[in-house]
């Protein structure tokens, strides 16, 4: 029997307005669970420095009304949850409160949950299906809310964050060839998105092409003549964490360039050490190797750039 | 080459998502609107808001000794002199909730950045910033530097307490001289290369947040243009046809990036599932007028004056994430990246490195369709055992005239992370991937290719990966990490081009704090990299040969803080980092090893701090650091070294650098005290 269309976009209206009326379903949470004071209450007791540094940030501006502090807003208990228990023990056991970092025996997916709550649109679009939702990463692993500045706001920081986990990434950081970061003039939020992303490796644009022609526009192209691994993806010749060759590539040319052109003529030549100084120099390994004719590697705009070579 | 409709579960995604925007007015983020809590009698009298205005600043002086445009490459430190060291932060607040917080970094040095966000609370915020890169290439006989600066500004508007309304521009400028070469036929030289790029990017939308949804769209652009259309260069070599005595090289086109975009995701009331997903076209495109076809004016025939080249890109991604059951999770994602050429292919008759004509050739145009699927479980079968399984897939079309047309790459790997008690976490991950490719179109290959070779992304490739990561925090005071990882690609079924490449990672910390004053580190890393390439086997009048290379890197850090008295603190920092790059070729059972690249960094730094009151501190920095590089390309090699090849006479990296900075820091501020309660 033929599906009715109009049945079938009853049935898609239907699931719109249950999606509709899940997402805007108010949350559940009794008053009495609540502490009697807000914030007051908390303070009693938590009073020191390493509490009160949210006081300097963002997270705690009473004028905010999207902010814990805002005007009616939940204070402590926006993020750590309803106290109420809590302080009618006097402290002592959290009684269901959220702790939030990697070392607290809340639940990481409800830890994360409570962050999400109001950072869907600027950080959590892509969290739930990323690589650090699946790894169980707390957003308070990275982040430090109740300091005065965020370390991962900061690029020298945030590498030093990162890195805790991404181990190999600080080795990378001292190659000979590398980007920036060590220097602080990079961070790894530059190219990649923590929060997760649809690109490949969580980058923070489409593609690999893409995130690398973010500063470095003048690779984009389109040329008159195309470099085909170019145009695909700039990690075909460059590891962009670090080489120990120049330019980030993965090899050194010509044994780089050779891993494809290896047709008749000069390309299929093998060069050895008997064209460095003191042998017959040679102008196909010294220098930049095939780069010293082939210059414009990354693409050609000169009507005669058809070998790359203006 | 593009889907001309959207997958189903993508429009739903969406179509869900703009339901709930258009629904969505009365929907803050937050439980700030009709709290669960009666919050009438939460004063937070006891609430420390900040109303004032407080002061780090840092200024002083730094000497260094020795350095160069090694350890100025991205320093800007790169001579011997002096320098100013100046750094602020800090932040106002006023009563009604205007506030602006500044964080200013090296401003006496080219490569000096800072920060400034401002704004009032819960209405709008604007955030400017600067960052200066500066570039410095070898030590030559010319100056080879250049300084990328950068402009950003980003302004939102918050209108409701779920939409805010964003836009940002941003300018970087590249002013300077690089590193180009030029050749003639069968002679080169190495150039200077003029570099004037500025990159303005634009963009603006709107985003949307619910309790269980959100949605951002935005148009972003993005415009290159380069104040140089090329390098004309003389030849420094006797002509080899008459009038061939200058060269002419095109600089990088002017060019536009334009796109748009939708983001979304919504929460599902089953299973704890939230579904996202992403759409994003747009085209780039550049026109700019050609060059002459040579510098020899009679070959200049071309008749076209620009390329009005034109990419459609396009990404259309969807993912899932759901727990259906308390211990067990799922995720996946569906990628799909189009690259569509449709710039017009052109005849071009070229003229070989303005020597002499070399006949028409025809402009390659290069697109493809990419989808990628990826996907995995994990389930905790005890509270010390959780494993995992996951997969990918990558489907690759290429576009008419490329000699391949398809490759496809499937991946599995599994996982466990086991904690056998709680202050210890050990995880292992292990998988293969297979790549195939389909067949060669021999009619694409460029007549002086080989059809046999295969290049990194083409090639029939078996991968084996293996990683373990293991967290032990064996007392209170002293923690140990490790992570280890090998990967293996075999490329066996490629005649020529790459035939193997291994990978071998691990790194390992110790951090131990026996007390608050008192914390000390030692960090170490390793990684080899080793690559086997088939040369010219199957090549009629070559010789086949093979070329080897393997890079090895080591990196030791050791280091502390100390508090020794509440005046003082003490921060030690050394490292060690060499480098080692073998390469060998055979040919005809002979083995001939180059010889090896090498660096070192030695770099070893000193902090003390000395708080002469709360609020006048006295700091002293010392650093020193050599760097040395042997590098085969560069050593030895002055402008007449190769016969056929004028260099500049570049030098490797090398430096030995003694810095000492002396900086007086002074907080100062005034509270007026906390803001009456919310």
């Amino acid at each position: 029997m033929p599906r009715s269309p109009a049945r079938a976009g009853a049935r898609l209206a239907l699931l719109f307005a249950t999606l509709a009326g899940f997402a805007l379903a108010p949350r559940h949470a009794a008053a009495s669970d609540f502490s009697p004071q807000g914030a007051d209450s908390c303070l009693g007791c938590h009073s020191d420095v390493a509490v009160t540094g949210i006081f300097r940030t963002v997270h705690a501006r009473p004028d905010d009304p999207r902010g814990p502090f805002g005007h009616g807003g939940l204070q402590c208990e926006s993020c750590h949850g309803p106290g109420g228990a809590h302080v009618k023990a006097g402290g002592g056991p959290l009684a269901g409160m959220i702790e939030f970092g990697a070392k607290s025996p809340t639940p990481v997916a409800r830890q994360n949950a409570q962050c999400l709550t109001c950072h869907q649109a600027d950080a959590g679009h892509d969290w739930a299906s990323g690589a650090h939702a699946a790894s169980e990463v707390p957003c308070a692993g990275c982040h430090s809310l109740h300091q005065p500045k965020d370390p991962m706001q900061n690029a020298t920081a945030q590498i030093e964050v990162c890195t805790t986990c991404h181990q190999a990434q600080h080795t990378d950081l001292f190659k000979p060839s590398h980007h920036p970061l060590r220097e602080g003039k990079m961070a790894c939020t530059s190219c990649h998105s923590p929060h997760g992303s649809t690109a490949p490796a969580q980058l923070v644009k489409n593609t690999v092409t893409e995130t690398c022609t973010g500063c470095h526009a003048e690779f984009r192209g389109p040329f008159l003549w195309e470099h085909q691994p170019v145009a695909e993806d700039c990690s075909n010749c460059h590891d962009p964490h670090g080489s120990a060759q120049p330019a980030l590539l993965k090899i050194r040319p010509p044994f780089l360039c050779q891993t494809c052109h290896e047709g008749v003529g000069h390309p299929s030549i093998v060069n050895t050490p008997q064209g460095l100084p003191g042998g017959a120099p040679s102008a196909f390994l010294l220098g930049g190797g095939c780069l010293n004719c082939h210059s414009q590697i990354h693409g050609s705009n000169h009507p005669s750039g058809r070998a790359l070579m203006r | 080459m593009h889907p001309t409709t959207l997958p189903h579960s993508l429009s739903l995604t969406l179509g869900a998502a703009l339901v709930l925007a258009g629904a969505g007015q009365a929907a803050p983020p937050a439980a700030a609107t009709d709290p669960p809590a009666d919050t009438s009698d939460w004063k937070c009298a006891a609430c420390p808001f900040f109303t004032g205005y407080a002061t780090d600043t840092e200024a002083g002086v730094q000497y260094a000794s020795g350095a160069n445009a090694a350890y100025g490459r991205y320093t800007g430190i790169d001579h011997t002199g002096a320098y100013a060291d100046a750094a602020a932060s800090g932040q106002v607040v006023t009563a009604d909730g205007t506030y602006a917080d500044y964080d200013l970094e090296r401003l006496g040095l080219a490569s000096r950045d800072g920060t400034v966000d401002a704004g009032r609370e819960g209405h709008y915020d604007v955030r400017l910033n600067f960052d200066g890169q500066p570039t410095r290439l070898y030590d030559a006989p010319v100056k080879l530097e250049s300084n990328r600066r950068t402009v950003d500004l980003l302004a939102r508007y918050f209108a409701t307490p779920s939409w805010t309304l964003f836009g940002e521009f941003q300018r970087q400028e590249k002013n300077g001289t690089g590193l180009t070469s030029g050749a003639f036929l069968t002679e080169a030289l190495q150039l200077p290369l003029p570099v004037g790029y500025v990159t303005d990017s634009l963009e603006a939308g709107a985003s949307w947040a619910g309790r269980h949804a959100s949605l951002r769209v935005s148009y972003s652009g993005s415009w290159f243009s380069d104040e140089n259309a090329g390098l004309e260069f003389a030849n420094p070599y006797a002509p080899i046809v008459p009038g061939s005595t200058a060269g002419e090289l095109a600089d990088p086109p002017s060019n536009h990036l334009q796109q748009f975009s939708a983001a979304g995701n919504v929460e599902l009331p089953w299973w704890a599932t939230t579904l996202n997903s992403t759409v994003s076209v747009g085209t780039l495109r550049q026109d700019q007028s050609f060059l002459p076809v040579s510098t020899l004016a009679a070959t200049n025939v071309l008749g076209i004056n620009s390329l009005n080249g034109d990419v459609h890109l396009s990404h259309y991604a969807a993912g899932l994430a759901s727990r259906p059951l308390p211990k067990l999770t799922l995720r996946g994602n569906a990628v799909y990246d189009g690259r569509d050429d449709k710039t017009p292919v052109l005849s071009i008759p070229y003229v070989v490195t303005d020597t002499f004509p070399g006949g028409t050739a025809v402009t390659p145009r290069y697109s493809e369709d990419r989808v990628r699927l990826d996907g995995g479980a994990d389930y905790s079968l005890a509270r010390w055992l959780r494993v995992g399984v996951g997969g990918k897939f990558d489907d690759n079309h290429y576009g008419p005239g490329q000699v391949y047309t398809n490759t496809q790459e499937t991946e599995s790997w599994g996982r466990a992370t086991v904690l056998p008690i709680d202050s210890l976490s050990i995880a292992f991950k292990a998988g293969d991937g297979l790549r195939k490719v389909s067949s060669f179109d021999a009619a694409a290959v460029p007549v002086q290719e080989s059809v046999l070779v295969r290049d990194y992304n083409y090639a029939p490739r078996d991968r084996t990966f293996s990683s373990l990561t293991g967290t032990w925090a064996i007392t209170a005071t002293l923690a140990w990490t490790i992570e280890a990882a090998l990967i293996k690609d075999d490329f066996r079924s490629s005649p020529l081009g790459l035939q193997s490449d291994h990978e071998q990672r691990a790194s390992s910390t110790f951090a131990w704090t026996p007390r608050e004053s008192f914390t000390t580190y030692v960090d170490f890393g390793y990684q080899r990299l080793f690559t086997l390439e088939n040369g010219s086997t199957g090549n009629a009048g070559t010789t086949p040969w093979l070329a080897a290379q393997t890079d090895r890197f080591w990196n030791l850090s050791v280091g502390g803080r100390w508090v020794p008295q509440e005046r003082w603190t003490v921060s030690l920092d050394y490292l060690l980092a060499p480098s080692y790059s073998d390469t060998d070729t055979t040919t005809g059972g002979l083995q001939q090893a180059f010889p090896q690249n090498f660096t070192k960094l030695d770099s070893a730094h000193l902090d003390v701090l000395y708080r002469w009151t709360p609020a006048l501190q006295l700091r002293v920095r010392y650093t020193h650091e050599t760097y040395h590089e042997n590098d085969w390309a560069l050593d030895s090699v002055g402008p007449t070294t190769v016969p056929n090849y004028l260099a500049l006479g570049l030098m490797p990296y090398r430096d030995n650098v003694n810095m000492i900075g002396v900086t007086v820091r002074y907080q100062f501020g005034r509270n007026f005290g906390a803001k009456p309660s919310p």
